[in-house]
């Protein structure tokens, strides 16, 4: 043995564990120092709360949510929280979403938070969060089961749906699911008029944009991405609001990345030789009227994709249609097109179904 | 006279869906594979007219549409003017639909040709 301790290979690597052991134990002691320090003349149960319940997230990057955590009323707001929020998820950082100065919050952002927060959770990247002290705005989240899946653990899976038997319910999926859609609808017609009701334009509305998620989400990259439906039944309004969102590109930046031989391949810069527009909100205006696809294919326009939405809208069969790509924000109703200074990547689209919109009778 | 039936809702599904069977259940893809052109083509051999009543269902996306009614010429090589001479769409609840549904076979034959 004494042979073996004295060979050069064992001195050397002796010396070398030595070395490491001698810095683990002075980083230890200094650590150990500092925190007695900092516990000097605190009680032990003292301590033990401080340790348990104060900063069990001290290495966790927390981002705070706006205050009013709506996405259509403070979409800028919002695209902000997602884009910091994007950019821990890449960097596959722990987060911690402070929630808790959050005044307003909207049935709308709930399929965001849903969404960011399952994606994280799935990815196995540390989320958590607080609740907001306004009692209104935490009734909501309570409503959502978000607090409820904070806690939990989730795997990538291609399907998820959150929120059964509450006022909001949530659907992920990467498919296009017309029985879904039928079944929400069915659903939300026993709110609004108490009796099984069809509603072809939601229906239409519902496909069109799972079969864009399908399709345009990330153009390299068909079938890859989740969509995301938050569904909120207002009982006391007879009011049932749809929220829709999926992170690929977004609408123009989907239309830039348009291959050769697509029929929309540099479609924009066609439609600057024939109509005057300085932005992206003027775009969408012209997207939405149906002005690109003329231009597109020379042919008139069918009602496919986010037009043909705009168009169930003009048929007054949904209400309040909202949607917010890239770096625009378009209120349909309102015939309002507004840029916002931070470019959302992705689609979300918003829209209600109340008793004033067009239904039919009868069961399918 | 004799005339075939074709009903979305009662021969293929309540709840059509997507363009192609690879992006959904229920889409245009298989309902004008297994329902739409079996018929069609019967129809045009026999010379008879046909019926396709689109009410009744959840509702439609434009891509279901197209597929099935623009891939019977696209796909298939039938003859858009014996379509035309024979078909008679019934959508009374959505009255847009027969406008679009001849739009489809229109832009398909258009296609065709070039």
């Amino acid at each position: 043995m004494k042979k073996l301790y004295s060979t050069r290979k064992y001195s050397i690597n002796n010396l070398r564990r030595a070395k490491r052991s001698l810095k683990s134990r002075l980083i230890f002691k200094k650590y150990r120092k500092l925190k007695n320090k900092a516990d000097l003349g605190v009680s032990k149960p003292a301590r033990t709360y401080k340790r348990k319940f104060e900063e069990p997230y001290k290495d966790y990057k927390r981002i705070h949510a706006p205050e009013n955590f709506s996405f259509i009323d403070n979409s800028e707001g919002v695209v902000e929280f997602i884009s910091q929020l994007k950019s821990h998820f890449d960097e596959k950082k722990k987060v911690f979403v402070v929630l808790k100065d959050v005044k307003i919050i909207t049935y709308d952002a709930i399929v965001v938070l849903l969404s960011i927060m399952v994606r994280f959770k799935a990815s196995k990247i540390d989320f958590n969060g607080d609740f907001p002290d306004n009692g209104n705005a935490r009734r909501i989240l309570d409503e959502s089961k978000f607090l409820k899946y904070l806690f939990q653990n989730f795997r990538n899976e291609d399907r998820y749906q959150l929120g059964q038997n509450s006022s909001i319910v949530t659907h992920a999926w990467k498919d296009v699911d017309s029985e879904l859609g039928n079944e929400l609808i069915k659903n939300a017609s026993k709110t609004i008029w108490g009796t099984e009701r069809r509603c072809q334009g939601v229906q239409r509305t519902l496909i069109e944009l799972m079969l864009n998620t399908n399709n345009h989400a990330d153009d390299s990259r068909k079938g890859e991405k989740h969509w995301w439906l938050s569904v909120h039944h207002d009982k006391h309004n007879k009011k049932v609001s749809f929220a829709f969102i999926d992170f690929g590109v977004g609408v123009f930046t989907s239309l830039n990345n348009k291959r050769h031989g697509s029929k929309f391949f540099g479609i924009v810069d066609k439609l600057k030789e024939r109509v005057k527009f300085g932005n992206n909100a003027e775009l969408l205006k012209l997207i939405m009227d149906g002005t690109l696809h003329r231009t597109a294919t020379g042919k008139p326009y069918h009602g496919k994709g986010l037009p043909g939405i705009n168009k169930v809208r003009e048929r007054n069969q949904i209400s309040n249609l909202n949607i917010i790509t890239n770096d625009v924000h378009a209120s349909l109703d309102k015939d309002l097109f507004t840029i916002m200074p931070k470019s959302f990547s992705g689609t979300f689209v918003y829209w209600e179904l109340n008793k004033e919109n067009l239904n039919c009778y009868g069961e399918n | 006279m004799e005339k075939i039936k074709i009903s979305v809702l009662e021969d293929f599904s309540p709840t059509p869906g997507p363009r192609y069977i690879h992006e959904g259940k229920f889409s245009g893809e298989l309902f004008r594979q297994q329902v739409l052109f079996p018929k069609v083509s019967e129809a045009l051999e026999k010379n008879l007219h046909f019926e396709v009543d689109l009410d009744g269902t959840a509702g439609y996306g434009t891509s279901f549409l197209e597929e099935s009614f623009g891939g019977l010429i696209r796909i298939h090589d039938l003859s858009y003017q014996r379509i035309l001479e024979l078909m008679t769409i019934i959508s009374n609840e959505e009255d847009y639909l027969i406008d679009d549904v001849n739009d489809y076979l229109k832009d398909a034959y258009e296609e065709s040709k070039k």
